[in-house]
Parts: C-alpha cells; sequence; structure tokens
C-alpha cells in the first residue's frame, strides 16, 4: 500500500473489508448491534480472536464486547492501568503490539481485563494480541483487541490496515453512542408523555388508541386520561394544536392541568372551565380542543349517567347494545384562547351494552384517495358493532380509517370507547 | 404432553367464544395455569385453535364481522391472563421485537408469539398491528435486539413486510417471518429476504434460539418485480373499479354506498382486494402459488353465501383482462389459469 492514497476496494490482502465495515456499520445506531456487526465482519478471517473495548458514555465504566461468544458484554470491574496494556491504549491512541509465548505472562492481563476472556485469547496461544485505538472525531472511544493464534502474527501492513478498519468503524461507534446517550434522554422526558396505562373500571370495560401523525415516534398531540375511584369517574380526550414533540409537551401540561382540576371538582363544566383559565393565562395562542365525560353508575348499576361537556371538540357517539346511533348534542369553545369561558353539560343515559365512543377530527378528517373518511363512513360502520366491547371497535374504526387512508400520511388520531357492563 | 384435557378445555374455551364471555375465557385460561398448564400449549392448544374457529364461522358466513371481532377481544383477554404468567419467567435470553407489518390488522398471532417467546426467557416487545417500517426502525435503533419476528397473515401485508426485512436486516439483525400470507413453506419467506421462517408458535421458539447474531443486509428483490408491484398499488383503486364493474357477482350487488362491514359488498370488496393482493404476492416471491391459493378461498367464501361457483373462473379471467398492462403479472394470471 502507498502511504497517502487510498487503496482500490479489491486490493490488499482484505478485498473490500474496509468498504464493508463503513457501509455495514452505517446501517444501525444502535451501539450494541454496531459492535456486534464489527465483530462478525473481523472474526474469524481478520483475527481468530476480537474484544471491543468501550467505556460507556454515560457511566464511564468499560464494557468488553464479544470474545468467543460474539454477542457477550463483560464489565470490567478490575482498575484499568492507564500506562500499560489497554489503558495505555485508550489514554495514548497508540496501537501497542505484544506477543503472548506458551508460557509467559507477558502483558495479557493488562491488555484484557477480564479472566474469562483472558482464558479463551491465552488458549490460543503462541498468539500475537494487538490493541487498536478506536478514534473518532479527535477523541480514543475505545479499543479494538485483536488476537491472532498459531503463528499467523501481525505484519505491519496489517496493523496498518487495521488501524484503517478502527478508523471507519470508530465513526459508527462514535455515532451511535452519542445516539444512544440523546436516546436516553428523550426516553427519560417521553416516559410521562406516553399515554396511561388504563385502569380497571368496576362497571365498565373501556380501551383507547393512539396513531401518531409522526410513523416513528410514540408522541402525539392527542391525548387521553382516565381519573376517579370507586363510582365516580372521568373520562378525557383531547387535541392540542400542532404536532410532534411541541405538541406532546403541551398535551402533558393539560393532562396535568386536568388532573390538578379534577382533584377539586369532577364536573366536566368545571374541568374545562379551570383548564381554559390556566391555558389562557399560561400562553394565549396556545389552545387545546376536548372532551370530558363523567361516569356515574345509577341505582344497581344497571346503567349509567354520563355528563358531556366539550370545549372545541366533535362530541361522542353512542352505539346502543341494540346497534342505533346517537350523536350527542354538545359544543362548546376550544380552551386556552378566550378569557372566561363557560361549558355547558349534557346527560346521557348508558344502558348495559351501550357504547359510548370518543374521537379526534383526526379520524374522520383522514384524508383518503378523493375525500376525507367524513361522519357519515363512521356512522355507517358503528352500528355492525354494537356489543362487541370498546376493544373490538376501536380496533375496527381504526382499521377502516387506515385502509380508507391507502398508505397516505395522516394527523395524530385518537379513539377512546366505554362499554357500560362488565 | 398437555398436563390437561384439551378437549375439553378447547370445547369449553369455544363456547366461551360463542356467548363472548370474557369471564369465562379467562378464567378457564387462569384454571389451566393455577394447574401448571404450560403457557405455550395453552396459547398454541386452547386459544390459538379457538381463534381458528372463529375465522372459519366467518369465512362460511356464519358469522357476522363484528362478532368475529368480539370473539377476537375474548381471545384477547385470554392472552393477557396468558402473558401474566409468562412474565413470571425470568429474563434468560436476549431481546426480540415482535411486529406486525401495515395492512396486517391481525395482532393475536404476533402476540401470541411474542408471549411464547417471552414464556421461554425473552425479553419482547411487542409492537402490534399495523406498524409502519419508520416506527419499527426508530424500535431497532433505541433497543438493538437480538432478532425481529414479522408477521403477516394477509398478502397485501407482503410488501410491507419486505420492507421490515430491509429494515432489520440493515441493521444486520436477522428477521423470523411466520403467519400464514408466508403460506406452508419457507418459499416465500426466504423469497423476501427472511433469515428463517417458522410455520406457529413451538416453531418460532426453536427458530429464533437458532437465528445467527448478525445476518447482512437482504439483497434486492428482482428489479421489474418490485417496479410492477409498485404500479400495481398505485394502480389498486382504479383495478378494483374495474373488476367491480366487470365481475357479475359485484354487478348483482352494487349499491354505491359506502360498504358496510357484512354486506355483500364488503365481502366483495376483500374478495377483490385479496385477488389484486394474491398478484402483488406472487410478484414479489417468484411463487406463484398465491393466485390459486386466492382462488381457492373465493370459491368457498362465496359458496358459503350460496353463489354460483363458475363466478370463481369470471373473476379469474376479468383479472387476467384487466392486468394486461402489466405484463409479469399478466403472465402469472395466465399460467394460474
Amino acid at each position: 500500500m502507498h502511504p497517502g492514497t487510498d487503496a482500490p476496494a479489491t486490493t490488499g490482502p482484505w478485498p473490500g473489508l474496509t468498504e464493508r465495515v463503513t457501509s455495514e456499520l452505517a446501517g444501525s445506531l444502535n451501539l450494541r448491534r454496531t459492535a456486534l456487526r464489527l465483530l462478525d465482519l473481523l472474526r474469524p478471517a481478520f483475527a481468530d480472536w476480537v474484544v471491543l473495548a468501550l467505556p460507556e458514555l454515560r457511566t464511564g465504566r468499560l464494557v468488553l464486547h464479544g470474545g468467543a461468544e460474539l454477542t457477550a458484554t463483560t464489565p470490567v470491574t478490575a482498575r484499568v492501568d492507564r500506562e500499560r496494556g489497554l489503558g495505555h491504549v485508550l489514554s495514548s491512541g497508540r496501537t501497542d503490539v505484544l506477543h503472548v509465548d506458551e508460557d509467559a505472562e507477558t502483558g495479557l492481563e493488562a491488555m484484557i481485563p477480564n479472566a474469562g476472556l483472558r482464558a479463551e485469547a491465552a488458549a490460543l496461544r503462541p498468539a500475537d494480541v494487538a490493541g487498536i485505538p478506536l478514534t473518532a472525531r479527535g477523541t480514543t472511544i475505545g479499543v479494538l483487541v485483536l488476537v491472532r493464534g498459531t503463528r499467523r502474527g501481525f505484519p505491519a501492513e496489517d496493523i496498518a490496515f487495521a488501524e484503517k478498519l478502527a478508523g471507519r468503524a470508530a465513526l459508527a461507534i462514535d455515532s451511535a453512542q452519542l445516539y444512544e446517550d440523546r436516546t436516553h434522554v428523550a426516553a427519560v422526558l417521553q416516559a410521562g408523555l406516553r399515554p396511561p396505562v388504563l385502569p380497571e373500571l368496576p362497571g365498565a370495560r373501556i380501551a383507547a388508541r393512539i396513531r401518531s401523525a409522526a410513523a416513528h415516534l410514540d408522541l402525539s398531540g392527542d391525548f387521553y386520561d382516565v381519573l376517579g375511584s370507586g363510582d365516580d369517574w372521568l373520562v378525557v380526550l383531547g387535541d392540542v394544536c400542532g404536532k410532534g414533540v411541541e405538541a406532546a409537551v403541551l398535551t402533558g401540561r393539560t393532562r396535568q392541568s386536568i388532573r390538578t382540576a379534577a382533584y377539586f371538582d369532577r364536573r366536566p363544566s368545571q374541568v374545562l372551565t379551570a383548564l381554559n383559565t390556566v391555558l389562557y393565562e399560561a400562553d394565549a395562542s396556545r389552545f387545546v380542543a376536548v372532551v370530558c365525560v363523567r361516569l356515574r353508575p345509577i341505582g344497581d348499576g344497571s346503567s349509567a349517567v354520563a355528563s358531556v361537556a366539550v370545549a372545541g371538540h366533535p362530541p361522542p357517539v353512542i352505539i346502543r347494545a341494540g346497534g342505533t346511533i346517537e350523536q350527542i348534542e354538545a359544543v362548546g369553545t376550544v380552551a386556552g384562547v378566550l378569557p372566561d369561558l363557560a361549558f355547558r353539560e349534557v346527560d346521557v343515559r348508558l344502558h348495559l351494552g351501550d357504547t359510548m365512543l370518543l374521537f379526534t377530527d383526526g379520524i374522520y378528517e383522514a384524508r383518503g384517495a378523493d375525500d376525507f373518511y367524513g361522519m357519515d363512513r363512521l356512522v355507517e360502520l358503528l352500528p355492525g358493532y354494537a356489543g362487541a366491547g370498546p376493544e373490538p371497535l376501536c380496533e375496527a374504526v381504526e382499521q377502516d380509517v387506515c385502509d380508507y387512508l391507502g398508505g397516505r400520511p395522516h394527523d395524530d388520531m385518537a379513539l377512546f370507547a366505554v362499554t357500560w357492563g362488565r | 404432553m398437555s398436563a390437561f384435557d384439551t378437549a375439553d378445555a378447547v370445547a369449553r374455551f369455544g363456547r366461551a367464544l360463542v356467548s363472548v364471555d370474557t369471564t369465562a375465557a379467562t378464567g378457564l385460561v387462569g384454571e389451566l395455569l393455577e394447574h401448571g398448564a404450560d403457557p405455550v400449549v395453552v396459547l398454541v392448544e386452547v386459544i390459538a385453535a379457538g381463534q381458528r374457529a372463529v375465522g372459519m364461522h366467518w369465512q362460511r358466513g356464519e358469522w357476522t364481522v363484528a362478532r368475529e371481532h368480539a370473539a377476537t377481544g375474548v381471545s384477547a383477554a385470554a392472552v393477557e391472563v396468558v402473558a401474566g404468567y409468562a412474565r413470571r419467567v425470568p429474563v434468560s435470553r436476549g431481546r426480540v421485537v415482535v411486529a406486525c407489518a401495515e395492512r396486517e390488522w391481525h395482532a393475536l398471532p404476533a402476540s401470541l408469539v411474542g408471549h411464547a417467546l417471552r414464556a421461554h426467557g425473552w425479553e419482547v416487545t411487542l409492537l402490534g398491528a399495523s406498524t409502519p417500517a419508520a416506527r419499527l426502525s426508530q424500535y431497532l435503533h433505541d433497543l438493538g435486539p437480538d432478532a425481529t419476528a414479522v408477521s403477516c397473515s394477509v398478502l397485501g401485508a407482503l410488501p410491507a413486510s419486505r420492507r421490515f426485512v430491509e429494515a432489520t436486516t440493515a441493521a444486520g439483525i436477522p428477521v423470523l417471518a411466520g403467519g400464514s400470507g408466508f403460506g406452508q413453506d419457507d418459499r416465500r419467506a426466504l423469497a423476501i429476504g427472511a433469515t428463517a421462517w417458522a410455520p406457529g408458535a413451538y416453531a418460532a421458539v426453536e427458530a429464533i434460539a437458532a437465528l445467527p447474531p448478525v445476518v447482512p443486509a437482504a439483497p434486492p428483490l428482482p428489479a421489474a418485480a418490485v417496479a410492477e408491484q409498485a404500479q400495481l398499488e398505485r394502480a389498486h383503486p382504479r383495478l378494483l373499479a374495474g373488476l367491480r364493474a366487470g365481475w357479475s357477482f359485484a354487478a348483482s350487488v352494487l349499491t354505491g354506498s359506502p360498504a358496510v362491514a357484512d354486506s355483500l359488498e364488503s365481502v366483495v370488496k376483500d374478495v377483490l382486494d385479496q385477488s389484486l393482493h394474491a398478484v402483488w404476492a406472487a410478484l414479489l416471491t417468484g411463487d406463484p402459488r398465491p393466485i390459486p391459493e386466492t382462488a381457492a378461498w373465493v370459491a368457498e367464501l362465496l359458496a358459503a353465501r350460496g353463489a354460483d361457483p363458475r363466478l370463481v373462473d369470471e373473476l379469474g379471467e376479468l383479472l387476467t383482462s384487466v392486468l394486461v398492462d402489466f405484463p409479469l403479472s399478466h403472465a402469472l394470471m395466465t399460467e394460474a389459469r
């Protein structure tokens, strides 16, 4: 190989390997998968035994990936000496090669700081061990420990080649580490914004669905919540302005405001009034459409009264056990843009087997080949699911709307169904 | 091998599905597990068996779609009981992501396989029905699983399943394919680039353990077939309209209003969708069998609804003629006849 020039892909002792390291490691942003891929590419052709030593970004703890078992990960418990072996390659960013004889100990302990892995490597002796630094973006982020047994040795050109490979691999590993670190931050923040796990209601069955507009995110501007206890529950479904992460943060605030308001007064009209005031005072340009339903059993629990109030949101639809559909006449202004709003409640009765379906505008405004999905289509679909229960109903609506979309992009979509009776 | 009377359990579970009795179904499953039944055996021999019967009831025109969905809801609740038991098994293996690709709405088989794997010590992430490939990809980056399992029961979901295979193998992750959409052997699964195929939950448990830790990116599918399948997908509404207008059975039930579940109109839509999807599947996998298999399914569906059996041949001829501008598909249809 000529210094200063890139050898063509097909020349050299390991044809195409550099290119494969570059292209295949680009396929995953997951650290573990990237490490596995690198180990798989190097073993057994380039080296008989390989370990990837990577300090974890968050904890600083050194982890050894690979060995005889490709998928193994081994944390290093002993202190790593910065002056010798692995520690030296990490701190100096310089390659270190050592020869391990039949009987001599020659520094293997410093290069492989784990007894089990060291025994695997020692079984190959007489062997040669190379510690190649993984340096990316100016920092040595890890060490590639390669072992060749049976007197294969590491000629200088192979060391140079390994350093070049390590340079390519280090970029992919560094990216995966940064991604993992950011993912951790996002996951912790996101945990509080996820749709809640639904509680068991004593007198009713409930189900909910959210399909996010951003296909890869579990975050949306549509939300639902169920709060209460005993025989007094509040079901909330809503849609905040905007999409994606910004909208999801607003749904988090909205859900919290509703929970706090409902702690003092569970009447839907009062919950919405409080929400409106809080949102208006925080930022009058942000608005939220919400439907609130308070559920309380009547008498022996064979029926319930549902008090419904809406703020700029489509009212729920009732699918009676016998298949008739009733649209609840409830109206109210969207919350957050005007001060001092009052909301009106409408009371309806739910009998055994009746289902109340709450849905956001992403459902009927889903745009298919030529038109919106529309309320008519929804109302035609529902009678067939009378008595089917909340989960099958939500599933059927979601499926019908998605079929109608035919793969086109859509807004956030949320569904919530309550069927009275266990 | 089961520690319980399977025939009796199946009969009781079947009765619970018929009467949409969630309490009876979950009670039965809980009872079996309390008496030491293997969770996977309960999933496969009792719940999956009951669910297959539900599908047959619809196919024979005995059950409405809503009734089928309601029974499926009962099965799903029963699966949750098993899942609770499976979660008690300590995680001793790697992680698997189990998902259905877009157009696949039958989430139950996937969740069944997921819980079977969980019962065998795998950590399982279930992504559920009709998952976009971008969402799967995000999970693969975030979790770095040892394998992906893709469940496909309808032929129309095969193109999206291929996108799952691409997303998965691009990250070096092996992918296990299963479900009736892949047919009775591994040909279609391997054709779309899956690492392995499993015909059921037991086989999936074995196959997952035997997958290699790293796989190369799946090679591209034949370009001409991929291009033509994409054209068919774009032309689907037009082709559907052509079939609807030309097939005498469709004309006889045409109402012009949206297809309400269980109407003959909706059965016609299912039949026409499936027939075109069979051509997609044959194109992408190089396996012509989806075409005669779908014809047989249509024949059963029509027979159960008292329609003239010759209508199936008429549909075949019509399909061949509307696909005249799609050379590969046209050839497939001509060969199939």
